[in-house]
């Protein structure tokens, strides 16, 4: 106990009991008083430097607050001393799970100011790697999460299944978890030859060995009893946090970008996505949500190989001036990325360098949400919840 | 920070969660999908769970036996940076470009004697220093990209870990070591357009073969205009 020191009663002494004590605890009946507890940030199950104030009254939890910023790197001050090719080393990097989809939106917003059209092939290709994004995404998730609540065996699985997509993610970028692929105009470079084969086999075989997840882990009766009616989220808090991404269609709000605003070629694959929701908004349906979101990533992969293996040959990149210079003004870019909404909203003043560039992460939003999520249960559910919520560390401290 | 009252919160968010170890079973009937858990027998979805594991116990491992056994690593794997300093002209785009300016670059001018009596003498840069601070960089790979010359290329060597991290400073002798492990690049998709290399040599072959093919025709037709060897069925030249 921190706060307070409630020396409560004189034991031995027969005549009389005292209570002395400062604080609120020492003067209810039972004799508590509130506690707090920093979860991080070093602590094993926050992964990263996120730090929870927990006040607890015995296990309950009082009250909560996230305390971002051990690991800010002033992401959004570097953009501006980078031009658009610098820029997106930097931006792969706040989210490291999402790093294609990240890169993703820098150049889309450069492109969109530019009014540059980019070629077929390579709308189709990022697509492709953009899902892959998000299933290696969530395969970290769906390993990791487990982990987090005793379960050690799912992330040997998920592992597997990454280091697969990773192989033919490496071959075509050079990068395992920093592709770097993305250019403005389209790709840095052509893809090897076979390479569109080797990513069927490798979706294939992801596929092959999803089942593990719904098995192992989502029937596991432990795990439901763990996760079910834990941490619900309503849809309310959602919208009054901004919360996006899986943890906000766990709680039924139906919104994904690749439908509500498509951009690369999912207008062309709406018969194929399918946004994923649940009503329930507990740690279960995050997790249903997560591991349903990453079966159709797998499907709508296959979509896009089925596509490229019927276009014509041609460029996967535009010719780009020797100093690229954005035109002034300003427009905000937002993806669906694989834990929610990633939005930059980029202003030029026709500098080669963006005059500011304002990083919108999912995670920091999502995370906000711990304050009002987490009073009310108890320590144990805690770190259930925490898991739940699929952030990266990185992505809320930009 | 003033301590809540202990019963402030407490009751009216415990009685709402805390049921969820004992009641979770009776209360959570709104999930579906591919669950096992919930319905069937009890302890069905322990067994499943179980069914996987010893489906994964009858499949070989998949663990690489990393320092015995090298991992395969396709040639753009972004390992280590290498310096074909016979290439470099010391033109710093490389150096300039780096988001983290972790490359250092030394150089003088030097001035060749003029070659023929009447010609100016030139000057031209040699290289004093090349080296790559690999603690600082970022492997994203814009030095390779803006190099104009061909002088740097990505090696998937990664085994150059230090204990000391200024030992991570390659120099130019140890960057030109690493050149003998850059592999070629690999063949490009069917469908991807020519490289630049190839289209530039398919240019200069197609003019070649033009000048020939035209060196050829004047050399049949002055030989025709002789009259030597009329071709057999052929047309009279025109006078």
């Amino acid at each position: 106990m921190t706060t307070g020191t409630p020396t409560s009663s004189t034991p031995g002494s027969g005549t009389r009991e005292t209570t002395v004590g400062i604080g609120a605890g020492a003067a209810t009946e039972l004799g508590t008083s509130d506690m707090v507890l920093n979860i991080g940030p070093q602590h094993p199950s926050t992964h990263g430097v996120l730090r929870i104030k927990l006040r607890l009254d015995g296990e309950l939890i009082t009250a909560a607050e996230p305390v971002v910023g051990y690991m800010h790197r002033g992401a959004e001050k570097l953009f501006e001393a980078r031009d658009y090719r610098q820029i997106v080393m930097l931006a792969n990097r706040h989210d490291w799970l999402s790093a294609f989809a990240n890169e993703l939106g820098v150049v889309l917003g450069v492109e969109r100011m530019l009014g540059m059209e980019v070629p077929v092939r390579a709308t189709w290709t990022r697509t492709l790697l953009a899902e892959l994004n998000r299933v290696l995404n969530h395969l970290m998730f769906l390993g990791s999460y487990p982990l987090e609540l005793g379960g050690i065996t799912p992330v040997f699985h998920a592992f597997h299944e990454r280091e697969q997509l990773q192989a033919v993610m490496e071959e075509a970028s050079g990068g395992r978890m920093h592709y770097m692929f993305n250019r403005v105009g389209g790709l840095k470079e052509d893809l090897p030859a076979g390479w569109y084969g080797r990513v069927r086999a490798a979706v294939a075989s992801v596929r092959s060995r999803m089942d593990v997840f719904d098995d192992l882990v989502l029937g596991n009766d432990i795990f439901r009893a763990r996760t079910r009616d834990v941490g619900v989220l309503a849809a309310a808090l959602v919208h009054a946090y901004g919360v996006s991404g899986p943890i906000a269609r766990a709680s039924g709000v139906d919104f994904d970008l690749r439908r509500d605003e498509p951009y690369l070629a999912y207008p062309e694959l709406a018969d194929v996505l399918k946004v994923v929701t649940r009503q329930e908004g507990d740690c279960l349906a995050r997790f249903e949500c997560l591991l349903e979101q990453a079966h159709n990533s797998l499907d709508l992969a296959d979509a896009c190989l089925d596509r490229l293996a019927g276009l014509e040959p041609g460029p996967i990149n535009t010719r780009l001036p020797k100093v690229l210079k954005a035109p002034e003004g300003h427009t905000y870019t937002w993806t669906e990325n694989p834990l929610g909404v990633n939005g930059y909203y980029l202003v030029s003043r026709g500098d080669k360098t963006p005059w500011r560039m304002k990083l919108r992460s999912a995670s920091y939003n999502n995370i906000q949400v711990l304050g009002e999520l987490l009073p009310g249960t108890l320590v144990a559910d805690m770190v259930a919840i925490l898991g739940s919520l699929f952030f990266v560390v990185g992505d809320i401290d930009k | 920070m003033p301590p809540l009252p202990s019963g402030s919160v407490g009751p009216t968010g415990h009685t709402e969660h805390t049921g969820h170890t004992g009641q979770s079973h009776q209360r959570g009937s709104g999930h579906s999908g591919r669950s096992g858990g919930s319905g069937g027998f009890p302890g069905r979805g322990l067994a499943k769970g179980l069914a996987v594991t010893l489906r994964t116990m009858t499949r070989r491992s998949v663990t690489d036996q990393y320092p015995d056994a090298q991992p395969e690593l396709p040639p753009r794997s972004r390992g280590v940076i290498a310096l074909l300093e016979e290439n470099c002209t010391v033109c710093m785009l490389c150096a300039r470009e780096c988001p983290d300016w972790c490359i250092y670059i030394d150089s003088h001018k030097e001035t060749l004697p003029a070659a023929e009596p009447n010609a100016r003498a030139r000057t031209r840069n040699v290289l004093d220093r090349f080296a790559i601070d690999f603690s600082l960089c970022m492997y994203c790979g814009i030095c390779i990209e803006v190099c104009p010359f061909d002088a740097l290329f990505w090696s998937p060597e990664f085994e150059y870990a230090e204990t000391d991290i200024l030992e991570l400073t390659h120099e130019r002798e140890k960057l030109r070591e690493w050149m003998w492990t850059v592999p070629p690049p690999p063949a490009l998709d069917p469908a991807a357009e020519e490289p630049k290399e190839i289209a530039a040599a398919r240019k200069a072959a197609d003019k070649l073969a033009a000048a020939d093919a035209a060196a050829e025709a004047a050399a049949a037709a002055a030989q025709e205009s002789a009259g030597t060897t009329p071709p057999p069925g052929g047309e009279e030249p025109a006078p």
